[in-house]
């Protein structure tokens, strides 16, 4: 029973853990790069990078918690910042100010993630195999059905104004420029929110129920088909909205464009300390989590590595974080 | 009206044509506790999903509080003061005993927020009614099973329970625990609430038990108070059986044991185990909860290493170090779960008998035909009688005594010298109990090392030759032929 | 119980009948191009990338083990050895030679993709990572190291025998790349149906802890099964090369999740121990007919192959959502069962 004990330590460890491992990793690297890592524009950068990657990663979060996998994300939000760009685009919409555009995605992912919520909740299926299934479905639709193209130089001004919007501007020993972009805030913003849903709603605490004990959670009186309808309705909802939110940042928006992602964000999830069975999983561990892989990318350069690096430096990390995570496991369990 | 604070007449429930309660009477009397005992699929489980409002019954007046109750679900028996803890206790391994304690109460008060303070409120609420005291912090899964099942009985206690039901709930208990559980159960009882359990350990039941409902193949064979029968007429009931005292008697022992453990330990699980064995002989291990008797078969068997110690197979040292290896060895082992350890469910029966002999039944070069392994599968079938018309067809679509024959069966197509059955009667029915029994007999006078670990008294008694008890992981006791009696292992063990 | 059985026996009849119907609607739509000879002859030249893919990720579904890294892996394999290739190739070398080169290339690419799977294999069966997490990371290595050898460029000037002996037709009908996926597909059905490496496969994909309780191997079974995937893995990617007459570590991003929609379609789920060579092969049909016919629509494109085909998966999966009790979720079960430990 005393092993049962070390247990409670060893998972909270792993948040820690990981925080640990990504200070070494910013010393290690501020020294191999001759002191740039901690310039106020490469932190800039960083904040920048990892926004998009992040905001995915908090609503990936919520489905790992609770038992799930949502592997359909990348293109259900392509096919709605895209869709909605489009119509933005045909209707004049969204010259001045983007709100247009941002309610239109969200509206689009929200039906787009209903599909995922009916599906799951009626259906005793497998998450993974169900999103894969709806990703596919999304790509078709957005690509084949409605064809959408391409949209670079004729993006909506109100878009392309509020992807230049900064907070404020940063200046590196070397005079180069960066500017935070205000779409940090709404990570932030996200951030709270979903660390409040998880910690203080019932809804967060159903999602962990559901993800520890599905038995128990029905037992217990929850209403397992409609908490489970309503988390992929609103993380359709709000992949749309960061989809948008994207399609500002790099001021187009690209039908595929996220083609993949959903195989870097949810390692990272897991990373942070969430448990792929469910019931486990915290918001400070994946921004950690996420804070670590961005760091590690945007830093190869700094020092002297080609980017085309990035990936094999990526898997590195997440191989190494997996196999920590598996390790600790079974010792636990023997 | 009545003395009984549930009533139940002449219940009957029938699944896909296959009876599962013919015309049941039941009863439970308020303030007392009430054991329903019943060998595996008797119809125990599906009397308390009847009553419990999972399952409806197809005839038969249910009567709760001197008041007809027409139809029961769920949430109108958890009205009513009906709860039941099931095996699993219901529980969420991942949240807090705080939340685990007060989550029922936030759903039924239609609570949107989480508010620790209220929460705090209802989990020490419930903690007072039995007046347990432990950290609210800790997280469910950390506990051990015994304040797993402290905490699923607090809980149920929050909803003004009037009868709490408990399905096995001693089954992961050590003995300690189990004292301490009736502790708490006599308390509730003092309060008023009638208790009900469902069990199949005698000494258990006769311990703590007023009242006794029996039943077999459906049937309610037994109503009454635990003062009216005897443990013997008990057992009757039960089974349907004399329980003899009959031994079983080694007809050739083998002069040299085959096989040898001298000191062997593992730490934290069993210290300095040293017994023979010899071919011929049945030799059981039994003991509680917690006193290693399986950790010491799976290091008999490769799964677990020992730190210390030696183990001798016809005088050689030997160092098993995987089930291959044991098997290598010519030594067997049929688990203590079948569902998780010993069959692949989906899979058809006869890939399921021959999984352990594949090498034999292939050529050379790995190639292997489905014909040969029907053809093997099938005289199995046949020599214990397996009760299946097609042994294409899955594992999953045999009883549990049938399952536990192919485990059986799988080891057997081996050329063994020894075999560990590790609980091989559990979830089995009767009738396929008596000729599991006969099998083992039959096999040890054929020659082979049998070790049957058990904690099933009954069984051991009636079917080992000697006995190992063993307690908090040492050997505490051993006997041999007419040495071997319930009591004589029970005042060991206690 | 007895329902499970029959719909699962007559799964097989289920893929035909999809297969029957989807041929039926395209016949009436395009009788004329669907049934020329020259269309068949192009699908049969592009389904064998992704069918002898298919074929070895079969492999590990059986098994019980989810395999995404398969197509980095390829990849990787392929970009090794076309690196060879060229720089064997490089100055003027008789033709004989080149011959030589060549099938050492292939070689090496085998080589490297069983090596690769070996790593998938013993990550999943000695540290014990989940094999979602396992071959997650994996393929990002993998794309990692393929990027890195190539800075993201593919790699051209491979000898031209290469892609001609891919786009020759042998006996003067049958497609070269058809003929590799006839002989991977006999391979793996012989592997499963002849073979106790197969036998042993259903049953550790089935219940992983009863096969190691029954004395199997399991860990050397998984890293087998897995160092069979990265080979076929290779083979997949070599064909791809031939197609391209280059190598490219983004090549076929799309197979991967075709590969993993085929074998779900063909009911060869990720939870182990289940799965039939037939039904595999007339879902591949079924998934590049549909794809060669969408293309015969000039206003529809290649993309409402996908859409088809998602929409059929979905439908299938609910349709046969009552057969998924696998023994996981008896273990599933069992696992929030007191444990009893004695």
């Amino acid at each position: 029973m005393e092993a049962k004990q070390k247990l409670r330590r060893f998972t909270r460890r792993t948040e820690f853990y990981i925080f640990l491992v990504l200070v070494v990793m910013g010393i290690v690297i501020q020294s191999m790069s001759g002191g740039q890592l901690f310039e106020v524009n490469s932190i800039v950068d960083i904040a920048r990078a990892m926004t998009i990657m992040g905001m995915f990663a908090l609503m990936n979060l919520m489905v790992v918690i609770s038992g799930g996998f949502d592997l359909s994300f990348p293109t259900l939000a392509s096919l709605a910042y895209s869709a909605a760009t489009t119509i933005c685009l045909t209707q004049g919409w969204a010259q001045e100010s983007a709100w247009i555009a941002f309610l239109l995605s969200g509206a689009i992912g929200l039906v787009l993630g209903m599909v995922n919520g009916f599906i799951i909740s009626r259906f005793k299926l497998n998450t993974m195999i169900v999103t894969l299934g709806t990703q596919t479905l999304f790509l078709g639709i957005s690509m084949g059905l409605l064809q959408l193209s391409e949209i670079t130089s004729t993006l909506p001004l109100g878009i392309r104004y509020f992807g230049e919007a900064s907070l404020f501007e940063v200046y590196s020993s070397t005079g180069m420029r960066s500017t935070m972009p205000v779409a940090f805030v709404f990570f932030i913003v996200l951030a709270v929110i979903v660390w409040f849903v998880l910690k203080y709603t019932m809804f967060g605490r159903a999602l962990y129920a559901i993800g520890g004990n599905e038995i128990s959670a029905e037992r217990a009186g929850f209403n397992v088909k409609k908490t489970k309808f309503w988390l992929y309705a609103i993380v359709g909802l709000v992949a749309g909205l960061i989809g948008m939110l994207r399609v500002a940042m790099v001021r187009q928006a690209i039908p595929k464009g996220l083609n993949g992602w959903d195989l870097e964000v949810i390692p990272a999830v897991i990373l942070g300390g969430a448990s792929i069975y469910g019931g486990e999983g915290s918001v400070f561990g994946t921004i950690v989590a996420v804070t670590l892989i961005t760091v590690i990318s945007n830093s190869l350069l700094l020092i002297g590595i080609d980017s085309y690096w990035q990936d094999f430096f990526n898997g590195l990390v997440i191989l190494a974080g997996v196999t920590i995570s598996a390790v600790q496991a079974k010792r636990r369990s023997i | 009206m009545s003395e009984y604070l549930l009533e139940m007449k002449n219940i009957s429930k029938s699944f896909s044509g296959v009876q599962a309660l013919d015309h049941v009477n039941f009863a439970v009397r308020p303030g007392k506790v009430m054991c329903l005992a019943g060998e595996n699929g008797c119809g125990k489980s599906t009397l308390v999903k009847i009553i419990s409002g999972v399952y409806t019954r197809d005839e038969g007046e249910v009567i709760f509080e001197g008041k007809k109750i027409t139809k029961i679900t769920p949430a109108e028996a958890t009205r009513l003061g009906i709860q039941v803890i099931y095996q699993d206790l219901s529980i969420f391994p991942n949240l807090t005993v705080r939340e685990n304690l007060a989550i029922n109460s936030e759903i039924t008060a239609n609570r949107r927020f989480v508010n620790q303070k209220r929460m705090d409120a209802t989990a020490k609420e419930a903690l007072s009614k039995i007046g347990h005291k432990i950290d609210l912090e800790a997280k469910m899964g950390d506990l051990s099973v015994a304040d797993k099942q402290l905490i699923a009985i607090c809980r149920a206690l929050l909803f003004n329970a009037k009868l709490i039901i408990m399905d096995e709930p001693t089954t992961a208990l050590t003995k300690k625990e189990v004292e301490a559980l009736f502790k708490t159960v006599r308390k509730l009882r003092d309060k008023g609430i009638a208790i009900m359990f469902i069990s199949h350990k005698t000494e258990e039941i006769f311990e703590i038990a007023d009242d006794i409902a029996i039943m077999r193949n459906g049937k309610n064979v037994y109503l009454g108070t635990t003062a009216d029968i005897t443990p013997k007429e008990f057992t009757y009931y039960m089974t349907g059986r004399e329980l003899t005292d009959k031994h079983f008697v080694p007809k050739n022992i083998s002069k040299d044991p085959i096989l040898e453990v001298k000191n062997l330990t593992l730490e934290s699980n069993y210290k300095d185990i040293s017994f023979d064995l010899r071919k011929g002989e049945i030799l059981g291990i039994t003991g509680l909860l917690g006193s290693g008797r399986t950790e010491l078969a799976l290091s008999l068997f490769g799964l677990l290493k020992p730190d210390k110690g030696d183990i001798l197979l016809n005088g050689k040292k030997v160092k098993i170090t995987s089930p291959i290896m044991a098997q290598k060895l010519h030594i067997g082992y049929v688990p203590e779960d079948r569902l998780t350890e010993g069959l692949c469910l989906h899979q058809p029966i006869a890939d399921n008998i021959t999984l352990s002999s594949l090498k034999r039944l292939s050529n050379k070069l790995g190639l292997i035909k489905q014909k040969d392994i029907l053809e093997d599968a099938n005289i199995w079938v046949d020599k214990f009688s397996i009760a299946t018309d097609d042994a294409c067809k899955h594992a999953s679509t045999l009883s549990g005594g049938n399952q536990q024959k192919i485990v059986l069966s799988k080891w057997l197509s081996n050329d063994l010298d020894i075999l560990i059955l590790n609980g091989p009667t559990v979830g089995v029915d009767v009738g396929a109990k008596q000729d599991i029994h006969d099998l083992v007999h039959e096999l040890a006078n054929q020659g082979l090392a049998v070790i049957i670990i058990s904690d099933d008294l009954a069984e051991v008694v009636a079917n080992c030759n000697r006995v190992i008890v063993m307690k908090d992981g040492m050997i505490v006791g051993q006997m041999e032929s007419d040495e071997i009696t319930n009591q004589a292992i029970l005042d060991i063990i206690r | 119980m007895k329902k499970k059985i029959n719909i699962k026996d007559n799964y097989a009849l289920l893929l035909v009948s999809l297969l029957v119907i989807v041929l039926a609607v395209f016949t009436i739509l395009k009788p004329d191009t669907l049934w020329k000879v020259s269309t068949w002859k192009s699908m049969a030249s592009q389904f064998p990338e992704y069918g002898v893919m298919t074929l070895g990720v079969m492999l590990c579904f059986i098994a019980g083990c989810i395999d995404v890294s398969f197509v980095s892996l390829g990849n990787f394999a392929s970009i090794i050895a076309s690196l060879f290739m060229l720089q064997a190739a490089e100055g003027t070398i008789p033709e004989g030679q080149t011959g030589l080169i060549v099938i050492l290339a292939i070689l090496i690419a085998m080589v490297v993709g069983g090596i690769s799977g070996y790593l998938n294999g013993n990550l999943i069966s000695r540290l014990g990572i989940p094999p979602i997490l396992a071959t997650l990371s994996t393929q990002l290595v993998f794309r990692g190291l393929a990027i890195a050898l190539t800075q993201g460029y593919a790699v051209t000037g491979i000898p031209p025998i290469y892609s001609e002996v891919g786009h020759m037709d042998i006996f003067g009908f049958l497609p070269v790349p058809l003929l590799v996926f006839i002989i991977v597909l006999l391979f793996v059905a012989f592997l499963l149906k002849y073979t106790t490496f197969g036998k042993k496969l259903y049953m550790i994909g089935s219940n992983p802890k009863a096969a190691r309780f029954s004395g199997i191997n399991v860990t050397k079974m998984i890293n087998t099964t897995f160092v069979i995937n990265g080979m076929i893995a290779a083979i997949g990617a070599l064909l791809m090369v031939s197609t391209m007459n280059s190598a490219k570590a983004d090549y076929g991003s799309s197979y991967l999740m075709r590969c993993i929609l085929i074998l779900v379609l063909a009911g060869v789920l990720p939870d182990g121990g289940m799965g039939k060579i037939f039904n595999v092969l007339i879902a591949i049909v079924t998934i590049q007919i549909i794809a060669t016919s969408v293309n015969m629509f000039p206003e529809l494109n290649s993309y409402y192959g996908s859409l088809i085909s998602a929409i059929m998966l979905i439908v299938m999966l609910m349709i046969t959502s009552r057969l998924l009790s696998t023994d996981r979720k008896v273990r599933r079960k069992k696992k929030n069962l007191p444990k009893e430990a004695g």
